[in-house]
């Protein structure tokens, strides 16, 4: 069989689009990570979307989807002045609360959400959160001992240590420009190998880990989950590793 | 092909390479500008807003380390990449690289400044390295494709977007190119001007990958050597200075099946350069 250009042409179009067309189809031609957190298995809040599985790359705008709380309650709780804020993405947090004594982070934002909607959360770390966000969550209907842990870990707004009361304006992009000390956080995405490449050796990690390290390949959290781990523990130990070696 | 008179493409070459080659060079440039706008709170509605990592088939190749021993993609990379790379590879099995000959903007890129050269240079474009050099550089490919799964396989990120062209190409107005990208793609279009596709020559990592298929594909450029008149018109016309005039069947791993050295453009005799499953005498 011989084969000239215009045939070719066709064929590569049904091949390319035809196979996308399928896969798409198939649910396998997925462009982006979910942005939809994995929800409870069991118990009475089964079906519900988990604020644990809350990640940094989230906007707002993906907050409000899969729970129903609105950007503008979100960024008047962070203290987030934007336009839009459903497209502020949760990981500019730690930029944004840089110089805060406690990291305000992607934490807090499951934390936040957790509390606004009565759903379990793991308190057995420090998650903290700005002024704002506590006086949101005041004004629920909080348990005494919701109530505890908010007092203990409550933050000054970012605007607030300058004496200025007012929300602190931001620029939004999906991908700020971090600094190379930011980019040396342990999140919900880093893997063993970034870890180890910043100079914490194996044996710091194992020793944190209780156990042996995986792959370095693996990202950190998945092990902690799949280890059974609290990995906000393992992240904080990680963490004061990586900052003795700064 | 005429509009209103005028030829729109050069005599005796695939024009429908062309308008395929400038479907796909729009379709990602709409869909990279897409990204950027829905980022900043905009879009056109109806257009993919992936972002280019996701359209590389090459990402998929990449990946497939991690995916083997950890089960997960390397960041940045997601199941599209992976669906991408399988498509290519199909394509390639069947004809060859015509993903790099027909598909590949950052080809596609370099054939428009390719013109200049030719301008500048009439008949010496193209042929300015010396043979014997020239054989040597290209395979200084493989050592690029096998560096990048390396430092991929062992970082488990995407490092090759600091240096990639196809990626500053498209995102050279965005925070998230590198200078190292930038710089690439810079030298690899002034060296357009002198070298036809010099980046698929020397270093593309991908095409690499590609090429190996061009030993085995279905489809196979020959040549019948009865009717040949070896006037090296073939020759001449290959943008990757294959000595098609010399050789029966091409499985030369440089090959991009762009058709060009074939009866159905350059060669002057009908069903003499032919792209074929069977047999020419």
């Amino acid at each position: 069989m011989t084969l000239t250009s215009k045939p070719l042409a066709v064929l590569i179009f049904i091949i390319l689009f035809g196979g996308i067309a399928f896969t798409t189809s198939m649910g396998w031609f997925a462009t982006e990570s979910t942005k939809e957190p994995v929800t409870f298995t069991e118990g009475e809040f089964a079906g519900l979307a988990n604020p644990a599985d809350i990640r940094g790359s989230y906007t707002f705008g993906d907050i409000e989807n899969s729970f129903g709380i609105p950007s503008t309650i979100l960024a008047q709780a962070f203290n987030i002045q934007t336009d839009d804020p459903s497209l502020f993405t949760i990981k500019e947090l730690e930029v944004i609360y840089a110089t805060s004594e406690f990291e305000v982070g992607t934490a807090s934002v499951r934390l936040f959400v957790a509390f606004h909607n009565g759903l379990p959360l793991d308190l057995s770390t420090d998650m903290y959160l700005p002024e704002n966000a506590a006086l949101l969550l005041k004004e629920k209907k909080l348990a005494p001992e919701q109530l505890a842990y908010l007092e203990l870990h409550t933050v000054p707004n970012p605007a607030a240590a300058s004496g200025s009361p007012e929300a602190v304006p931001v620029q939004v992009t999906e991908s700020a420009p971090e600094s190379d000390s930011i980019e040396k956080l342990v999140k919900g995405k880093t893997t063993f190998q970034e870890i180890l490449s910043w100079g914490v050796p194996q044996e710091t990690i194992e020793q944190v880990m209780g156990i042996p390290m995986p792959n370095p390949l693996t990202k950190v959290k998945d092990y902690c989950l799949e280890k059974g781990l609290d990995f906000e523990v393992i992240k904080t130990a990680l963490q004061a590793e990586i900052d003795k070696l700064k | 092909m005429k509009i209103f008179g005028k030829r729109l493409f050069r005599p005796h070459s695939i024009w429908i390479r062309k308008i395929v080659q400038w479907f796909f060079f729009l379709l990602i440039a709409l869909i990279s500008t897409n990204h950027t706008l829905v980022e900043n709170g905009g879009g056109i509605p109806f257009l993919s807003t992936a972002s280019l990592h996701a359209l590389c088939p090459f990402g998929g190749v990449v990946t497939i380390y991690q995916y083997a021993t950890v089960g997960t993609f390397v960041q940045k990379i997601h199941e599209s990449a992976f669906v991408l790379m399988i498509i290519g590879f199909v394509l390639a099995f069947l004809f060859g690289p015509v993903f790099c000959g027909w598909v590949c903007p950052l080809g596609t890129i370099q054939e428009w400044v390719a013109k200049l050269g030719r301008k500048f240079f009439k008949r010496r474009y193209n042929q300015f390295i010396p043979d014997h050099l020239d054989k040597v550089l290209r395979y200084l490919r493989y050592l690029v494709l096998a560096w990048v799964v390396y430092v991929t396989a062992t970082s488990g990120t995407l490092i090759f977007a600091e240096y990639d062209p196809y990626f500053a190409l498209f995102n050279f107005w965005s925070s998230e190119v590198a200078i190292g990208g930038l710089i690439i793609l810079g030298a690899t279009l002034v060296l357009s001007v002198f070298i036809e596709r010099p980046w698929c020559k020397y270093a593309c990592p991908y095409g690499a990958v590609l090429g190996i298929t061009n030993i085995f594909r279905v489809f196979q450029i020959k040549r019948a050597e009865s009717t040949c008149k070896a006037d090296g018109a073939c020759s001449i016309m290959c943008p990757m200075n294959i000595k098609v005039d010399t050789i029966h069947t091409v499985r030369d791993h440089q090959c991009i099946s762009c058709l060009e050295c074939t009866s159905e453009a350059i060669c002057p005799v009908a069903k003499t350069v032919v792209f074929t499953t069977g047999a020419v005498k």
